[in-house]
C-alpha cells in the first residue's frame, strides 16, 4: 500500500486516536501502542477476548514486534498486524458487504462486553475484508467497560452503518455514495429527511434514526457529562439487540438493472466464453500476479478464473447489482482471495479526508501486478469518449501486466452504443487500438476469440 | 475542552441523551424477557438456544 506518510513513517489515516497509531518501516506495517493504552491492551490480550475474536475471524491477528517505536517516548508496545491484502472503503462496498460489516461490529461489541470491554469507536473504516470476512483491523478500538457507561460509539454506528443501510434498502441502493462525501457517516438529519415516511413505523428506524436526529438538533451542545453512569448493562444489551435486529431486517435484493443478467444477453457463444476463460486462466497462470484488478468484472466470472493462479483479486464493477451478486457468490463459496468492489472507472474513488490524505484514491492502493479489462474498452472509448492513447496511458499506470479485450466496431454490443450518436471514432479499429497501446505496452499475445470478432491481448507495460 | 475521562470521539449530546432513553426502554424488555424465561424455568421449559456469543451462527 502506498498510504501517504508523515516524516516518522506514521500513516496519515491514523492520527485521531491517542491510544496509538500505524506506521510503516522497511515496508512492514506496525502499530504503536502508547503507554496511555497499556491497561486496555492488557485486558484485551489477557481476558481471552483477543483470542476469541481472532478465532471467529472478527479481529485482525497480530504479533508483538521487537521494534523501537516511531515516537518512542509514548511507546508501550509495537505490534505487527497481519497485512490486509487490499484496503477498501464503505463507499466501495455493496449492500451486503456494508451489512456484514455492521453485524460484525455489533458482534464484536457484544463479545467485548462479556469480557468487560467496549468498542470506543464504530467506524466503518475500521472494518476490512480479510479472507472474505468483515474483520476489525484496529486493535486499539477497545476500552475498559464500566457498568453504567453508555456506548460512546452509538452515534458513529448509526451514521456509518445504520443510516446508509436504511437508505440503500428503503430509498435507493446508490445512496451509499453519500459516504464518499460524508467521511464520518451520513448525517442523521439528512438520512431522516431522505428516508420514506413509512420508516417512522419501524421501531428501530424511528428511534435510532428519526428520533436520534431530532435529539441531536434539540440537545446540540447540552452538557451531559453529569449523566454518565446511568445506563446499566441490561440497557446496553437491549440497545445492541435492537441495533442488530434493525440491521438484520434491512434487505436489498439485486434486481434486473443494467448488467444484472449481462451474461445472458451477451452476443457471444459458449465457445467464445470458454475460450476467453481458458486464455485468462492460462495467462494468469503464466504471470502469477500477486494482486489482480479485474476492472468491469461484472459478477466476477473471470476474476475467479484469474484467482486460480493464487493471487488476490479485486473484482470491481460500476453496477451495485453485479457487485452484490459477486459478493453473495463469494460468501457462499467461501472464496478467500476475492474482493468484489463497487467502482466507477470513469470517476474512480479519489483520495479524501483530512488534507486529502485519510483515504487513498483507488490507484493509490496499487499498482496491481495484473489488470483485466475484458469487454470494457468500448464502454470507455465510445460511451465515455476516452481517446485510446489516454486509455493505454491510464491502464499502464494501474498495472504491470494487462489482459485486455478489443471489441471491434462491427460487434453488435458496440453498434448498440453507437445507435443514437454520431460515430466520431475513426481510429477505433484493431490497428488503431494496437498502435495506441504499443506506446505503453509490449504486446506478448494477441488471440482471436473463437466464434467472435473480438481479440484478447496479453500485454506488459514497458 | 475536557479530555480524560471523556471519550476521544465526541458521542454528541443529543445522541447521548436519546441513547439513554432508548436503552432504558429496551433494557426493560431484556429484563422482562429474563424474568419470563425464569418463570418458564420453574415449569421446566428450557430456553431455545444458549445465549452465548461464541456459539453464534455464521451470518448467512
Amino acid at each position: 500500500m502506498t498510504n501517504p506518510k508523515t516524516n516518522s513513517g506514521q500513516l496519515s489515516a491514523s492520527f485521531r486516536d491517542p491510544s496509538g497509531f500505524l506506521f510503516s518501516r522497511d515496508g512492514i506495517l506496525y502499530r504503536q501502542v502508547n503507554h496511555k493504552y497499556e491497561q486496555e491492551y492488557g485486558r484485551l490480550m489477557e481476558s481471552g477476548l483477543y483470542d476469541k475474536l481472532v478465532k471467529a475471524g472478527l479481529l485482525i491477528p497480530h504479533i508483538e514486534a521487537d521494534q523501537p517505536g516511531a515516537e518512542s517516548a509514548a511507546a508501550y508496545k509495537i505490534i505487527q498486524p497481519e497485512r490486509v491484502p487490499f484496503i477498501s472503503y464503505p463507499y466501495e462496498w455493496s449492500f451486503g458487504q456494508l451489512k456484514d460489516a455492521a453485524l460484525a461490529t455489533l458482534s464484536i461489541q457484544r463479545r467485548a462486553l462479556k469480557a468487560g470491554m467496549s468498542l470506543k469507536d464504530a467506524s466503518a473504516y475500521n472494518i476490512q475484508f480479510v479472507r472474505g470476512k468483515a474483520t476489525l483491523i484496529d486493535t486499539l478500538s477497545f476500552e475498559v467497560y464500566k457498568e453504567g457507561q453508555p456506548w460512546v460509539a452509538y452515534r458513529q454506528f448509526c451514521q456509518h452503518f445504520l443510516a446508509p443501510l436504511a437508505l440503500m434498502a428503503l430509498r435507493d441502493v446508490r445512496l451509499n455514495q453519500l459516504l464518499r462525501v460524508y467521511i464520518d457517516g451520513v448525517p442523521l438529519d439528512l438520512a431522516s429527511e431522505l428516508l420514506p415516511s413509512r420508516t417512522r413505523l419501524n421501531f428501530g428506524l424511528l428511534t435510532h434514526i428519526h428520533l436520534h436526529a431530532s435529539a441531536q438538533k434539540r440537545y446540540s451542545g447540552a452538557d451531559v457529562k453529569s449523566r454518565t453512569g446511568t445506563m446499566n448493562k441490561q440497557a446496553m444489551t437491549g440497545l445492541l439487540e435492537s441495533l442488530d435486529s434493525t440491521v438484520r431486517k434491512l434487505n436489498w435484493n439485486p434486481g434486473g438493472t443494467e448488467w444484472g443478467n449481462y451474461y445472458d444477453i451477451t452476443n457471444y457463444s459458449d465457445a467464445a466464453f470458454e475460450h476467453k476463460k481458458q486464455l485468462v486462466g492460462e495467462w494468469a497462470g503464466r504471470v502469477k500476479p500477486a494482486l489482480v484488478w479485474d476492472l468491469g468484472a461484472n459478477n466476477g466470472v473471470f476474476s475467479r478464473v484469474a484467482g486460480e493462479a493464487g493471487g488476490y483479486v479485486v473484482s470491481s464493477d460500476v453496477d451495485p447489482t453485479a457487485v452484490e451478486q459477486n459478493y453473495r457468490q463469494m460468501k457462499g463459496e467461501k472464496t478467500e482471495n476475492l474482493l468484489p468492489l463497487l467502482l466507477d472507472l470513469t470517476n474512480p474513488s479519489p483520495s479524501i479526508g483530512w488534507a486529502n490524505l485519510e483515504r487513498d484514491a483507488f490507484h493509490g492502493r496499487g499498482p496491481a501486478n495484473m489488470v483485466l479489462a475484458l469487454a470494457l474498452v468500448h464502454h470507455l472509448a465510445i460511451s465515455n469518449n476516452v481517446p485510446l492513447p489516454q486509455l493505454a496511458d491510464f491502464l499502464a499506470k494501474w498495472g504491470k501486466w494487462l489482459v485486455i479485450e478489443f471489441v471491434p466496431k462491427s460487434d453488435s454490443q458496440v453498434q448498440k452504443l453507437l445507435v443514437s450518436r454520431e460515430d466520431i471514432f475513426p481510429t477505433y479499429t484493431r490497428e488503431g487500438f494496437e498502435s495506441a497501446f504499443k506506446q505503453q505496452f509490449t504486446i506478448h499475445e494477441a488471440v482471436n476469440v473463437h466464434e467472435s470478432e473480438r481479440v484478447l491481448y496479453l500485454m506488459e507495460s514497458s | 475542552m475536557h479530555f480524560a475521562p471523556l471519550p476521544y470521539l465526541d458521542p454528541g449530546s443529543g445522541s447521548f441523551l436519546i441513547q439513554l432513553l432508548i436503552a432504558a426502554l429496551l433494557g426493560l424488555g431484556v429484563a422482562v424477557r429474563a424474568s419470563w424465561s425464569r418463570i418458564k424455568g420453574w415449569f421446566g421449559i428450557k430456553p431455545k438456544a444458549a445465549d452465548d456469543e461464541d456459539d453464534e451462527p455464521e451470518d448467512k
